[in-house]
């Protein structure tokens, strides 16, 4: 069989069901056998605005998405006039027949200045703005528009209700028909995702078969995918991989204040704070599961899982931006008192409140600096979903470790991303308990016996010891004596020395791809899997690329980023924010200037097809730096 | 042999500050309550009364200005079976601190929580903390105080600590009789303890609450304890205690103005959600296999996510 690369998107009103469609739709690709990836995006809205998902279907595992689309499904008729720019030749168009004739100027949900620029491109082309303009001017582009009855179809089958709560289900259905899934497996999808909701489940069913019933009639169907070979394999997120790696990384502790992107996580932990244990007797060891706190602030989600980590617990809180400004203050304290703490810092667009649903990569820098005065610390960051699992268990480790902040960035763009993960392996990364002290006889929490720097460990409730968030003795007692407090800073930052003597380098950065190269891609966080995917692209036009890809950015993996850097012919940054923020840091620490840069921070996720068109844009020396504007 | 409460690290408070007087109540209280000194913990906020801690023979952490709370509840929910005390200033619980003050009677967590009340930014210099009225100047004050006061009583009951009292340091007696009910009370308490600045605060001194105050307990009719039996007694009451609280320039009182026991604390809410949650607490339960691999199935764990 030809090889299957399908790209769509479904949009539709936020609160419209597109979080099921998406489900649905990936979940029936799944069971087919196919390999699906997606992301989210979505306004800072409850209900009404623009929404969608973009997705990729493969045979292999997707590692990034692109335009044009395959199939654009749009539940209204924000979503025609939001996605005029992402149909090309062959894109199938499915939407509503009613839509047709909809104004741009009547869409109360599409803000004044997204309206205005769709409006300027329609007049400008001779379209008139509205739904039929803009389809026309799709159809002009190669787009194959499909005009659909919704609610006649819905209302054939479905007696009862609003017609409309259907339509995500029928368009979902319709997308699935055409692009010649077997019916069985959009059944399968509505059947486990209504799971708890059963009685919607016969009526869902209903309109499946309509749809596919309407598109066989219709004659709309192209090619049948077959059934795959496939193993059972994870659907997940950013989200859930990192909540997976914290539980099987032994967190029995997570606290958080409600923030997007960065709560789901602590939901989806105490969603399954009723563990499955690898073995019986495992079970019997570890019953007593996980604590989960929202709490009055970030002020407090920060002091209390500090507080909770005093006892020997491993604990963590998870948020973004503005919540992570909060907590600066008590970073510097677990900096100070050597407090094993893991913050998971989901990037949105800031500055400020930002974007608050869209991505980002302008933490960097902040996650560096977090805190006033000096400190080591440890900032990691995930590159992919699987990443995130085994990620999450890392940062609890070296936390213990090094007792020291560990900082785990995830993009947006991960955190709501969709991906199928083959397997996890439970022998990957270990779950290693830091240095304890038994005996409490002379315990010196803060000993400055120790040569890498690490005093062993006590916990309330077993040791007796004080702690201060000002200087102190081996005591824990406040000292401004200069002789103490030159071997206590000299002591907190030897343990970051140990911790770069200590952690492979292949978990702080890696050379994707081969090592003798034309383009030297660096990168970090989510555009990790679409530069590959360009490099494959490059390779099939005779251009040779590699991946410069940062995982660890402190302790920063200096002499390897500086040697692969100096020998590279040409490098090329790329980066979801404006100033380089990596780029930067790779100066700071090698001194080594990247000239050639890929930016964006209109907070959408970068695709494989602009990436590319920018990079040979740098490669025919046009310019030193790209700005990516794709996303609606 | 009884173990002692108070380590021999000097003290650095003024000569004459009310703090000495707190801490011989609590060490006292902490030596008559017969405790594993192990289960035992202290959590200080930032001023003189965050520099308790480093006093006791106990376990304890110094933290951040205004987070004692939040500590302290990280430390207890973690380990439900130790004894979490909060010591912190006015400053500190009732200015910076205050929303974490007003959560925490929301969660009833089970702290009990010592405030230091001297009605001046101590370690600052003597600035005006929450406590100081309205129109008041003390020493260090460039002109009288232009806010008004917070009430420490009220504002506990009405965010539902469990527990709400007040002493003075200059009866160490009825300060540790206090004391030791807080912290045998299991949800969360509140003890106000007057605290003469002899540095700064040079208007609420020893004498101006000795000429104040008046025990609660002196009242043969006074009865603050709620129980399930007296449960319809609950609201009566509460508008007893808030109406005492609500007492001041001229008559003070001290003693317990409030203690109800039929509120479920925090830990106890949890354990509803984790059965084992008191007999297997997150501090003590095993992570890891002997050879330091998960105990996790991630895959039946995260079920509902995966396609078959
Ligand atoms: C975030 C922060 N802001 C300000 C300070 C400075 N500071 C130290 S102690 C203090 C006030 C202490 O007053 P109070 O809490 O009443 O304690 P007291 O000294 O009176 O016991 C302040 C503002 C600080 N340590 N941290
Ligand atoms: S400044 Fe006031 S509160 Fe602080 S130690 Fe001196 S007397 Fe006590
Ligand atoms: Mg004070």
């Amino acid at each position: 069989m030809s090889k299957v690369d399908i790209s769509l998107t479904i949009g539709g009103p936020q609160g419209g069901g597109i979080d099921t469609s998406s489900n649905m739709v990936s979940r029936a690709f799944a069971y087919a056998g196919y390999n699906v990836f997606s992301v989210r995006e979505y306004h800072s809205n409850i209900k009404g605005r623009h929404s969608y998902t973009h997705m990729r279907v493969k045979q292999e595992r997707p590692r990034s998405l692109r335009y044009p689309l395959d199939v654009l499904v749009a539940l209204d008729s924000d979503t025609i006039f939001e996605h005029i720019e992402d149909v090309g030749e062959n894109t199938k168009i499915i939407y509503d027949s009613s839509f047709e004739g909809s104004e741009l100027s009547k869409a109360r949900m599409i803000t004044n200045d997204t309206a205005g620029r769709i409006r300027k491109t329609l007049e400008a082309n001779g379209y008139s703005p509205d739904v039929t303009g803009s389809i026309k001017y799709m159809k002009d582009r190669g787009g194959i528009p499909i005009a659909i009855p919704f609610s006649k179809i819905v209302t054939s089958v479905v007696k009862e209700g609003t017609p409309s709560r259907y339509y995500n289900t029928l368009g979902s259905a319709i997308t699935l028909a055409i692009s010649g899934i077997d019916r069985e497996f959009a059944e399968k999808a509505i059947r486990i995702i209504f799971a708890s909701k059963e009685k919607v489940v016969p009526s869902n069913i209903d309109v499946v078969g309509a749809a596919y019933e309407f598109v066989e009639e219709n004659k709309l169907n192209g090619i049948h995918l077959e059934k795959r070979e496939s193993k059972e394999r994870l659907l997940i997120t950013g989200n859930d991989g990192s909540a997976i790696g914290k539980i099987m990384g032994g967190l029995r502790f997570q606290t958080y204040y409600p923030i997007t992107p960065a709560s789901d996580e602590s939901t989806i932990i105490e969603e399954h704070e009723n563990i499955k244990w690898l073995s019986e007797e495992h079970s019997k060891l570890a019953k007593g599961g996980i604590v989960v706190v929202q709490t009055e602030d970030e002020l407090a989600a920060i002091t209390m899982a500090i507080g909770a980590a005093l006892t020997g617990v491993r604990s963590s809180t998870a948020t973004s931006g503005p919540g992570f400004s909060l907590m600066a203050e008590a970073i510097s304290f677990a900096g100070m008192d050597e407090v094993p703490l893991v913050v998971t810092l989901y990037q949105r667009g800031g500055p400020s409140t930002g974007l608050p649903t869209r991505n980002g990569q302008s933490d960097l820098l902040f996650a560096l600096n977090t805190g006033h005065g000096e400190f080591p610390r440890i900032v990691l960051s995930s590159g992919d979903v699987e990443e995130c699992v085994y990620d999450a268990i890392k940062a609890l480790n070296y936390a213990q470790r090094y007792q020291l902040p560990v900082i785990h960035l995830i993009d947006k763009n991960l955190a709501n991303t969709l991906d199928m993960v083959p397997n996890i392996d439970v022998d990957k990364v270990g779950v290693q308990n830091g240095v304890r002290v038994e005996e409490n006889a002379d315990f010196k929490r803060y000993s400055l016996d120790n040569e890498d720097g690490v005093s062993p460990m006590g916990v309330f409730g077993k040791n007796i010891f004080w702690m201060t968030g000002d200087e102190h003795d081996e005591q824990g007692h406040v000292t401004e004596d200069t002789e103490i407090r030159d071997r206590m800073m000299e002591k907190r930052f030897k343990k970051i020395k140990t911790a770069e003597k200590e952690i492979p380098l292949e978990e702080r950065v890696e050379l994707l791809g081969s090592k003798d190269a034309d383009v030297t891609f660096v990168t970090w966080g989510s555009q990790k899997g679409p530069i590959l995917d360009v490099i494959d692209d490059l390779a099939e036009e005779g251009i040779k690329a590699n991946l410069l890809y940062l995982k660890m950015f402190e302790p920063f993996p200096t002499n390897f980023v500086r040697d692969v850097l100096t020998k590279a012919r040409r490098v090329v940054n790329v980066e979801s924010n404006m100033l380089g923020q990596a780029s930067r840091v790779i100066e700071q620490h090698t001194g080594f200037e990247i000239k050639d840069s890929i930016l964006k921070y209109n907070g959408r996720h970068m695709t494989e097809d602009e990436i590319l068109r920018a990079v040979k844009n740098l490669i025919g020396a046009k310019e030193h730096m790209v700005v990516l504007q794709n996303g609606a | 042999m009884a173990h002692n409460y108070r380590n021999d690290v000097a003290i650095d408070w003024c000569p004459g500050c009310g703090d000495f007087g707190i801490v011989s109540a609590l060490t006292q209280a902490l030596g008559e309550l017969n405790l594993d000194p192990n289960d035992v913990i202290a959590v200080s906020g930032i001023g003189c009364s965050g520099k308790t801690p480093h006093y006791l023979n106990i376990a304890g952490v110094h933290t951040l200005h205004g987070r004692a709370i939040p500590y302290a509840t990280g430390v207890k929910l973690a380990n439900p079976n130790l004894n979490v005390l909060v010591t912190g200033g006015d400053g500190d619980l009732m200015s910076i601190g205050a929303g974490h003050f007003v959560a925490e009677g929301r969660r009833n967590t089970g702290l009990t929580v010592i405030l230091y009340d001297n009605a001046v930014y101590g370690l600052t210099k003597g600035q005006a903390a929450p406590t100081l009225a309205l129109g008041e100047q003390t020493k260090s004050l460039p002109r009288p105080n232009m806010f008004s006061k917070v009430n420490p009583i009220a504002l506990a009951l009405t965010s539902g600590y469990t527990f709400v009292a007040r002493g003075f340091t200059s009866d160490i007696k009825q300060l540790k009789e206090i004391i030791k009910k807080g912290m045998q009370h299991e949800g969360s308490a509140l003890i106000d303890v007057l605290q003469p600045c002899p540095t700064y605060n040079n208007i609420n001194t020893m004498d101006w609450y000795r000429n104040r105050v008046y025990k609660l307990e002196d009242e043969d009719s006074w009865d603050p304890i709620v129980t399930e039996d007296n449960v319809s007694s609950l609201q009566e009451k509460f508008t007893k205690a808030y109406n005492k609280g609500l007492e001041w320039d001229e008559k003070i009182p001290t003693g317990v103005f409030f203690d109800n026991r039929t509120v479920p604390p925090f830990t106890k809410r949890l354990e509803k959600n984790l059965p084992e949650y008191f007999s297997n607490p997150p501090s003590s339960q095993v992570i890891a296999s002997p050879d330091g691999k998960t105990l996790v199935d991630p895959v039946e764990t995260f079920r509902d996510r995966v396609i078959q």
